[in-house]
């Protein structure tokens, strides 16, 4: 799997990232660190202790994370997160912490894909 | 049905009208006798009253004299010698008796003065003087004068020497008559006083005849006299009983009251009268007033019945009306759905045969791979085309059972616009129609609107246009935006969707938006579709409180017409802004350039436009003359004349492979890529033009426009070996930061949160750092805070530029850092020329 097609798998946009970063190595580079990234730990762990206010912050974290990758679709649903929990827990908040847990899985997915054929 | 009720009102309002009439006309008869028997009753009363005053005035009067002669018989007693006779004389005639007589036995009057008198009707007279009673009777003298005689019981000697019964003293008649003023002329009623025999005693007004009996027969006409002999028969009898008469004459158009009594001390009987002509007439008034009021109220309750019962007549016939039109509306519509029905089942039925047979052509060729590959092809296609009808049939039962909702939300019509050019792309291409997208005047891309019904609308006009064009027409779609009439927070869109296919005719055009309709004819035969796509197109326009029109004519081609208000969406638009570069755009249609160079003006660029490909090289060879080239030219591809790729090959020619031309279009562009990239086409931008859509397209190619400037301003860039503080909490980001800004040659040290930068920063030598990047959302101390409290130390370098990095971009957190005391703020991700444009324009000083 090439990291063209893992940002395919990933649903986002390489041309853009590529375009911002300037090598395919940089992009591969942060790509690969995007696991070691504690924010969606932080965020799964403020959820589950009611932090809201360190939930918001995790997600607006993860948000800036995948600007700056060009996770598209990982960007928008923490995106939209973001927005929910800015003024505290939200009704619609509930139905986006899964809408991101499933990008984030499919991400990283994605991304574990790419180490493993990387080292393997 | 109609029929029926009208008779049923018409007949009962004759009914009515009659029930009324007769209740009325009895009610007014009745009241007529039942007044006719009061007067009667009064009447009675009346006169019983009126006798009973005359007899008691009578016998009083009667009385009086009585007791006058009685105390004369005792002031006078009598004597041997009849030496009484001169005191009788000198009382009586002091009292004003005009004879004065005493009466024998035998009943012979013996003159004591005046003249000699004699008694009418002896016989009873005298049996009373007889019996010692006290009585009056009527005599007369010589000369026929009437007289009252009044007679007491006294014994006199008589000049033959015999005792006397009496003494009798005689009054004129008229004294009673004065006395019972009988003869009063100012009241109605008169009297007589008559005897048994009907004879009068006292006769008042017109009367001539001796006999009241007489008069009764006189009074009636010759043919009714049977009737007055019955009168006659009843005031005798009446009068042998001793009894009270009282009876009415009725005399032909005059009625007369009579009211008969005995009269007491004497034979007499006292007959008072009442014409009651005058009171009739007081009556017959009251009667005829009685029957002009029972006439006017009748009248008026029937005129009001008939009024309701023609109003209501209306009503109802109204009603039936409607009622009968409905029931024609439902049976064509059921009429409508059958039809609808059976077509539909056609429609389902031809895609499922070929997905059936085409099914089974693949299983007997299950080994031929090419075979089954078209096999399959073909069934997708069937069941997509099979999907849309059952789509279509679903969503027109939603709407019909008034489910259809909108599900608004932020729209981008740029997304939209792509999206659908995208999808008709192909089909535009298989039939090699000219298909163009011009937006124009658009204030706000992103509304709030249901975007799937949005796309659902245009994607049925749009496909409708293709479809009923044939190949090689035109189809067009234009999109602009007004203000709205519904306030400032909303916008007008204005569409349209035209093409010059086949039309329709005029019947059908005004029913094109009913359901289940479809032009029936050999030509839309051959066309796919369930015929419901504008019913479905028009309920989603009226859902969304827009307004579809239609002009067509049949031959020329269709332009359908959509307005919806939408409200803008409030999310902040980001920034665009692209550098001040000159452009050049060709298109052929004037519209389209001239909001495309607004566009362009208001993301900063400068641009011009040309029609044609002739007129775009004539511009850019000037310009280079000048020597100030265009630095991007946007070309549309199909132009008049030399296309937009030959225009761009003789451009190359010209200029080189500097400047970038990119082809602008509508169609899809996969088969002409190659053939473009030869011809020096640097990029592809898809129409409709939106800023939004010129804005990205732009961007990419801003680095091969300023690589060559970069280039040149890294070697002289004042950024090379500066110090840069950089907050950020997240390692990734930091990391990702540190190598695109050490590009910059830019000396990077990291604080992983709002206080510990603060600390790095009061530690540090004054002027040591020339720069702080500052994350905004960091833990423990966050961005604002921490700038805040920079700005509050007492070093001199306190004012060190600080930039705002974040993942926001909405104004308020823009505010918000230059309330913190920041320089400026810049969206996430991070932007190499960005971050160095920000930090040249702050460190200069």
């Amino acid at each position: 799997m090439s990291l063209k097609e893992c940002y395919i798998s990933l649903e986002g946009d390489y041309e853009d990232a590529l375009s911002r970063l300037r090598s395919e190595r940089l992009v591969q580079k942060f790509v690969l660190k995007f696991l070691n990234d504690g924010s969606y730990d932080l965020l799964c762990r403020s959820l589950e202790a009611k932090d809201y206010s360190e939930a918001f912050r995790a997600s607006h974290t993860i948000k800036g994370v995948c600007q700056n990758l060009s996770f598209t679709k990982l960007y928008k649903s923490s995106h939209q997160l973001t927005e929910a929990l800015r003024n505290g827990w939200s009704e619609e908040a509930g139905g986006l912490v899964e809408q991101v847990k499933a990008d984030y899985e499919q991400t990283a997915g994605a991304i574990r894909d790419l180490q493993k054929e990387l080292e393997g | 049905m109609k029929d029926k009720t009208t008779r049923f009102l018409s007949v009962s309002a004759v009914a009515i009208s009659i029930i009324c009439a007769v209740v009325f006309s009895f009610l007014a008869f009745y009241m007529n006798k039942q007044s006719r028997a009061t007067i009667t009753d009064v009447g009675t009363i009346y006169m019983t009253g009126m006798n009973d005053r005359i007899s008691i005035h009578f016998r009083t009067t009667i009385e009086q004299r009585l007791s006058q002669v009685e105390a004369l018989v005792k002031e006078c007693p009598p004597q041997e010698d009849r030496g009484e006779r001169e005191s009788l004389i000198y009382s009586a005639k002091a009292r004003g008796y005009n004879h004065l007589a005493v009466c024998s036995e035998t009943g012979e009057f013996e003159m004591i003065y005046g003249d000699p008198i004699y008694v009418k009707d002896m016989e009873p007279y005298l049996k009373s003087l007889r019996a010692g009673e006290k009585k009056i009777a009527v005599g007369k003298d010589a000369g026929e004068n009437d007289l009252v005689l009044i007679g007491i019981p006294a014994e006199y000697r008589m000049a033959d020497g015999s005792t006397s019964i009496s003494l009798v003293a005689a009054l004129s008649v008229d004294y009673i008559k004065d006395i019972l003023a009988l003869d009063e002329n100012n009241t109605l009623v008169y009297s007589h006083i008559i005897r048994k025999d009907g004879s009068f005693v006292i006769r008042s007004g017109e009367a001539f005849r001796d006999n009241y009996f007489q008069r009764i027969r006189g009074l009636f006409a010759e043919e009714r006299n049977s009737e007055a002999e019955q009168y006659v028969q009843e005031l005798a009898n009446a009068m042998e009983r001793n009894e009270n008469y009282s009876s009415i004459l009725e005399l032909g158009s005059d009625r007369r009251h009579i009211y008969c009594a005995k009269l007491p001390y004497s034979e007499w009987y006292l007959v008072t009268i009442m014409p009651y002509g005058a009171l009739n007439e007081t009556v017959g008034q009251l009667n005829r007033q009685w029957g002009y009021m029972v006439l006017g109220s009748c009248s008026i309750v029937m005129c009001v019945l008939l009024f309701v019962f023609i109003r209501y007549l209306k009503l109802t016939r109204a009603q039936l009306t409607a009622l009968d039109e409905a029931r024609k509306e439902a049976i064509a519509a059921n009429k409508a759905k059958s039809e609808f029905l059976s077509n539909m089942s056609h429609d389902i039925r031809t895609p499922m045969n070929a997905i059936v047979g085409m099914t089974a052509i693949a299983s007997a060729n299950i080994n031929n791979m090419q075979q089954v590959q078209n096999c399959l092809k073909k069934i997708t296609l069937s069941s997509r085309h099979l999907l849309g009808l059952i789509n279509d049939v679903l969503d027109m039962s939603k709407i019909e059972s008034g489910k259809m909702t909108l599900n608004v939300d932020q729209v981008s019509l740029r997304e939209v616009m792509d999206s659908i050019v995208n999808i008709v792309q192909p089909q535009v291409k298989t039939k090699n129609q000219q298909f163009e997208v011009i937006i124009r005047d658009i204030s706000a891309e992103n509304v709030c609107c249901d975007s799937v019904r949005l796309n659902q609308v245009l994607l049925n006009l749009l496909s409708n246009a293709i479809k009923f064009t044939p190949d090689g027409g035109a189809v067009k779609v234009v999109l602009y935006q007004e203000e709205s009439p519904r306030g400032a927070s909303f916008v007008r869109n204005q569409i349209t969707v035209e093409d010059n296919g086949i039309g329709m005719t005029e019947e059908f055009r005004d029913r094109i938006f009913e359901s289940f309709a479809r032009e029936d004819s050999l030509r839309v035969h051959k066309t796919e579709g369930t015929g419901l796509g504008l019913a479905i197109t028009r309920y989603i326009v009226d859902a969304m409180e827009g307004t579809i029109r239609v002009e067509s004519q049949q031959g020329m081609g269709t332009k359908f017409y959509v307005t919806l208000d939408m409200e803008k969406a409030e999310v902040e638009e980001e920034e665009m802004i692209l550098p001040e570069w000159n452009m050049l755009v060709v298109d052929d249609d004037r519209l389209l350039c001239e909001s495309a160079v607004t566009s362009l003006r208001s993301i900063g660029v400068k641009a011009e436009w040309a029609l044609d490909g002739e007129d775009a090289i004539k511009m850019v060879e000037r310009r280079r003359q000048e020597h100030r080239d265009y630095q991007i030219i946007l070309m549309d591809w199909k132009l008049p004349g030399i296309d937009g790729i030959e225009t761009s090959r003789r451009i190359r020619r010209k200029l080189g492979d500097d400047i970038p031309i990119i082809l602008i279009s509508a169609y899809d562009w996969n088969e002409i890529e190659e053939e473009a990239r030869e011809a020096g086409i640097s990029g592809f931008i898809c129409k409709p033009l939106f800023k939004s859509t010129l804005f990205y397209g732009l961007r990419q190619h801003m680095e091969t426009l300023e690589k060559g400037e970069e280039e040149n301003r890294k070697e002289g860039s004042g950024l090379d070996g500066r110090r840069v503080l950089v907050a950020e909490d997240n390692e990734l980001n930091w990391e990702i930061a540190s190598e695109l800004l050490s590009e910059l040659g830019l000396e990077l040290e990291w604080a992983e949160d709002g206080q510990i930068c603060l600390n790095m920063f009061e530690r540090s030598e004054p002027g040591y750092y020339d720069a702080v990047l500052m994350d905004l959302r960091m833990p423990v101390m966050n961005g604002y805070e921490a700038a805040v409290a920079i700005r509050k130390t007492e070093r001199k370098d306190r004012d060190i530029p600080i930039i705002a990095m974040t993942a926001d971009a909405f104004t308020e957190d823009r505010k918000k850092c230059l309330e913190a005391g920041m320089n400026a703020h810049m969206a996430k991700p991070i932007d190499v020329k960005e971050v160095s444009r920000l930090l040249e324009k702050y460190i200069k000083s």
